[in-house]
Order: C-alpha cells, then structure tokens, then sequence
C-alpha cells in the first residue's frame, strides 16, 4: 500500500484508458486537426516525395557537369563556371522549388559541393532532404521537412468556381434528400406490417437483413450485373439503356440500390421499437373502426418518432459520405458525390490542399446535422 | 364477422408484401449465384461450343437438373478465381486484418469502457466529451493525414498500416462502457472488501460477466473491418497486400467481362458473413448496433 486507494484508482483509470486516448489523439484529433490545416494550404504529395527520393550526388553532378570527379585537370573555379544551381536543383535533383526554397538557395554552399565532389565525398547515395540539408546549413529546415504553402482562402475561393465540386455537392444532397424518406417509409411500412399477426417474423428478419451484411463491393458488383447494358433489368423489363453511363440514370440506380441495401435493416430497428407500443392501443382503434392510414398515422408514427429521428440522422450521415458504390459504378464526373470527388483530387490529382478544403465543407453539413440532431433527440446516444 | 374478414384479408396481404419484399431482397443474390454456376462456354446438342447467355429472361434455370441458363452447372469458376489471381493471399489478408482489429478492440475497448464507467480519474469528463465529438468526424476528413502519416513511418502496404488506425474505436468503447454500467456495483464492492485489486475485478469477475457484450462487439467489429472498402483502398497498392474488398475492386477493373468471375468473387467474399449471422443473429438483431452501417 503505497498509495492512497484513491490515487491507485486513478493510476489504474488513466492506464486502462491510455491506448484509446493516444488512439484518439493519433487517428482522430491529429488528422482532424492537420486536414483544418491542409485545407489552408497548397499541399501537394508529389513534392513530399521529391524530398524522400534517393539520389547519388556524385552521379547526379557528374550528370549535370559532364565531367566525372577523376578527370584530369578539374578545379573548382573552372567547375562553378559552367554550373547553374537553380537548373541543377530543379532538374537533377528534382524539387519543384517553392518561393522560400528558392531563396534559400542563396545559402547553398556550392563551392564545398563542388570541392567534396572533387574529392569524391559524394559516393553514397542520399535521401534528397538530406543532400539538401547538408548544403543549404542556414536555411535547412526548407528543404528537410515538407512545408505546403499557405494559400489562405485560396481553395475555398477555387471551390467556388469549380463547376464538379458543385455537381458533387447537388449529387450528394440530392441522393441523399430522395434516399433518407424513401427507406424510412419503406422500412416502418415493412415493420408495421411484420408487426402484425404474423408467423415466421424471424425468417422476415434474416432475408432482409442480408443486404445490410453484404460488403458494398460485393452489393456494387452484383448490381453492376444488374444494370449493365447487357444486364438483368433491361432483359426483364425490355429496354437497352446503359443504367450506370447514363448521366440521367446513375445516380437514380445507386439510389434504388443504396434503398434496398438498407430498408430491410431499419424494418429490424423500428420493429423494435413497435414491439413497445401496446397492442391494447392498436385494439382500441380497432374497436373504433379505425383504418390501416388512421392507425399508421395517428399512432404508429408518433410512437416511433425517436428512433424515426434517429435512424433517419444516421442515414442522412452515412448518405452524405457514399462512397464506395460511386467508386466501383460511377465512371462520369457528372453524377460523383462530394466524398468521391475529395477522393479524387487528394489521391488521383495529388491535390491534397484543394481536397481537404471539400472535406471541410463535408465537414460542417454533417456536424450541421449532428448538432441538430442531438437537439431534437435529448437522450444519450444509442450506445 | 365483417371484421374478421377484414382481419384475415389483411394478414393475407401482409403475407404478400413481406414474401414480395424477401424475393426482393434475394433476387439479386440468386441470381448472381446461378451466374457463378454457369460456365463460360459448353457444348450444345449438336457438339459445337458456345457461349452462355447469362442474362437471359427467364433464366431457365433447373435446380434438379442443375442447369442455369440453358447450360450445365459447374463450380469450376470457384476454383478459377483462385488461379487467375491471388484469391488465397487476399483471404488470409482480410483475415489478419479483421481478426488483428477485432482482438485489438475486444481488450483495449474493454478497459477503456470500464475506466470510463466505473473508475474516477481526473479530467475523465474532458476526455469523454472529446471522445464524444470525434464520433461526428467523416472518415473522408481524417484519411489525408492518416494516410500521410502512415506514409511517414513506412506502414503503406504492410499489415500495421491496415490494422493500427482501427486497433480501438469510440464507438466500440461507448458500447462497452454502457455494457458495464448496467452491471450492479455490488458485486465490484464485494470483491473489494474481500481484497481484490481493480485488474483482478476486472479481468476475473467483469469480463468473464461480459461475453454477450463482447460478442456483440466482436461481431460489430469484425463485419466493419472485413467489409471496410476505403481504408484498404488508401493503404495497399500491392496485389499481394489486397484485402477481399480490393480483390474485388481488382476484378472490376481487369475481369469485367468475366461475369461469372466477378459473381464467383462476390459471393465468397459475402458468404463467410452470411455464416456468422446465420450463427449469431441474436447479437446481430438485438445488439442495437447502428453506427458504421452504411447509410
């Protein structure tokens, strides 16, 4: 007993939650943080890489002066002569020199490159930060670490009159404005009626759960036969149209398929919640004569109205971020959403700064939406 | 009388709509499952060898015979998908990734659920307000930096870079604490008086108490990272470090003509989920797992 039970408490408290809280600190803090950041800047990994790159310096100048270290006659001077720095950075050693690594140059010490080339000091091979740190002392931290350049609201302003980030934005809020009602209708529709008198619910339960369990890619590909030009639905309802090329139809597709990958699980969530609601109160309204729409819409639906509003928030959350099926089926930048489009510029057009500034916009719709909907729904989360 | 006709109208078209909806919900399924049936050429009546039209309507298809579209059933493209790529490698992959996540959650979700349940330290209502807020982050904000960062320690295309930004999760925490909540104090109080330090309450009397919510949990877990697309997208390039997801994004890309492939692919991938929710529909039904489903 060397502590106090109270202080042991706490020690034991803060290692048990240790490996979460770095997680948290690492994966979720930093990252978020670093995209608010990226989102100000230019940030473009093709450079980060320029920097990591290998070179051997002695390969590199001979390359650029012609000459190799061991010929005959060579001096310094003559050497300093016939080399430009600037062409020698920028095409053998290959950094895209921003504003500040260009006046850095001016601390390049060329003459001890040149003299250690001489001596043949240059042999190894090197990463390009570190070449460059070795002869640009003053100003070292240009060249040894990656800075995106600042650019302000620059990408927002960009955004603005980038006509695909609002294409994608329209996609993403339209898809999600016909997705969101269409499955909530469909699964309390389905829940009231398995909620009847009904035999073999849990045989229900499992088949439309199935497409909820189903990975997004397998569901793309399986729709992918589905709606191709030579594909099941034009075979069965007699039409030749390309589903998924078509401008007019993609997202439609996409739409119907998102519907029926998920109506079917959120039957199983309002089920739930119409197992609470008392039979008595549905046999009173019989007594009454009251129709199916008057039972449905006087009390199913006000009964259901928390987990309406929840599972309609998650949906709209998760609608806003759809991703992977544009991925596998979208092919015209006509009909992408806002997460593929962030996608895109980050990691096909290595424009990170550009795509972390649409992240923000993503951002804010959906802590828009959190935040009002932590105000509709006062009770804890559902975990 | 006149009501219960009505009563029994009602529950004959309910009957209809649910079956209605069940065809919906399979069709797709079956009917990739009777392209994957299928071969890609067989030998008509009069010898000669021809292709299979795969989308024909109606599919003519003959359980008992076993004939899909006209053509004699084969399981021959099962076994081709694992010679025209690297469908083992692709397997083990996506198991070491889920299982890696999976246990990686199960302890450290656990302990930190039960510090945040039962265990006073100090600014514990900071950090569960911050662990709060990170719940509303999309994924498509954080996975520039991530992916950067994993680019920095080396850990593109290798195992750690997959499972480590999944290795605990808010929302498995948040699950577990609320688990332990419920559980009387009682018990904790009497294991102290008898002397028991908090891990040996821990790890002997609460986990062991714990297995529904840790099955719940394990499953939640496991389906997310075994399904997960885009994390895998960012972090191999390699074919040999694909998981199942890429595989399939693989087949898209190069097979696309190959249906009955792409279908063999597809069904493999969904089947081993299909298995575990046939065996755990209880956690999977009543579990109130709602996040990370996709919208």
């Amino acid at each position: 007993m060397i502590f106090k039970a109270k202080t042991r408490e706490a020690m034991v408290g803060y290692l048990f939650a240790a490996p979460i809280i770095l997680a948290v600190i690492a994966f979720e803090f930093y990252p978020v943080f670093a995209a608010v950041f990226y989102s100000f800047t230019k940030y473009q990994p093709l450079q980060v890489q320029q920097l990591n790159n290998t070179i051997v310096p002695e390969d590199t100048l001979s390359l650029n002066l012609m000459v190799f270290p061991d010929d005959e006659g060579l001096s310094v001077e003559e050497l300093k002569e016939s080399f430009d720095l600037r062409f020698f950075i920028e095409t053998d050693v290959g950094i895209t020199l921003n504003k500040s690594q260009k006046e850095a140059l001016r601390y390049f010490e060329t003459e001890r490159l040149l003299k250690d080339f001489l001596a043949g000091r240059l042999k190894e091979e090197v990463t390009v930060k570190e070449f460059m740190g070795q002869y640009v002392v003053r100003e070292k931290d240009e060249f040894m670490k990656y800075k995106p350049n600042l650019v302000g609201f620059g990408n927002f302003k960009k955004m603005m009159d980038d006509p695909y980030f609002w294409t994608s934005l329209k996609n993403t809020v339209v898809y999600t404005a016909i997705v969101v009602p269409i499955q909530t209708f469909l699964a309390v529709f389905l829940a009231v009626i398995a909620n009847g008198n009904i035999r073999g619910k849990n045989f229900f339960k499992l088949v439309f759960f199935i497409p909820a369990i189903t990975s997004s890619a397998a569901i793309s590909m399986i729709f992918k036969l589905i709606y191709a030009k030579p594909g099941v639905l034009n075979r069965v309802i007699g039409t030749s149209v390309d589903w998924l090329q078509n401008p007019a139809t993609a997202l439609p597709a996409i739409m119907i398929m998102n519907i029926w990958t998920t109506s079917g699980y959120f039957m199983i969530t309002y089920l739930a919640g119409l197992q609470n609601i008392p039979d008595t109160l549905f046999e009173a309204a019989d007594i009454d004569g009251a129709s199916f729409w008057q039972k449905f819409s006087r009390i199913t639906l006000p009964l259901l109205r928390p987990q309406i509003l929840f599972v309609s928030t998650m949906g709209i959350i998760g609608c806003m971020q759809v991703f992977d099926q544009i991925y596998f089926l979208i092919e015209n930048m006509r009909n992408v959403t806002l997460a593929f489009y962030i996608y895109r510029n980050a990691f096909e057009y290595s424009k990170m700064g550009y795509a972390s500034s649409i992240a923000m916009v993503l951002f804010a719709i959906i802590l828009i939406i959190t935040v009002l909907q932590r105000k509709f729904i006062k009770e804890e989360a559902y975990f | 009388m006149d009501l219960q006709k009505k009563f029994r109208i009602t529950v004959i078209i309910s009957y209809a709509i649910l079956i209605a909806y069940c065809i919906i919900s399979l069709f797709p399924f079956l009917w990739s499952g009777a392209v994957s049936l299928t071969p890609m050429t067989y030998e008509n009546e009069n010898g000669e060898e021809v292709g299979v039209d795969i989308m024909k309507w109606p599919p003519e298809i003959n359980i008992f015979k076993w004939q899909f579209f006209g053509a004699p059933g084969t399981g021959e493209n099962y076994i081709k998908i694992f010679e025209i790529t690297p469908f083992a490698r692709w397997i083990l992959n996506t198991v070491i990734y889920a299982v890696l996540v999976t246990l990686g959650n199960l302890l450290l979700d656990s302990v930190g659920g039960y510090a945040f349940a039962r265990l006073r330290f100090p600014f514990k209502n900071m950090w569960f307000i911050l662990f709060l807020s990170t719940l509303m982050i999309p994924m498509h904000v954080k996975m520039i930096p991530l992916y950067n960062l994993m680019v920095d320690y080396g850990f593109v295309n290798r195992y750690i870079g997959l499972f480590l930004p999944k290795i605990t999760q808010v929302s498995g925490l948040f699950l577990m604490r609320q688990f332990f909540m419920g559980i009387p104090r009682s018990l904790e109080e009497a294991a102290k008086l008898d002397g028991a330090s908090i891990f040996t309450t821990f790890f002997r009397i609460i986990l062991p108490m714990s297995k529904p919510a840790m099955a719940a949990l394990s499953i939640y877990i496991f389906m997310g990272t075994w399904n997960d697309f885009l994390w895998p997208l960012l972090i191999t390039s390699k074919k040999e470090m694909f998981t199942l997801t890429m595989g399939l994004n693989f087949f898209n890309a190069t097979y696309y003509t190959f249906w009955q492939y792409m279908m063999a692919a597809s069904l493999l991938i969904t089947l081993p989920m299909v298995v575990i929710f046939l065996s755990f529909q209880k956690q999977f039904i009543s579990s109130g797992i709602t996040s990370g489903m996709k919208g």
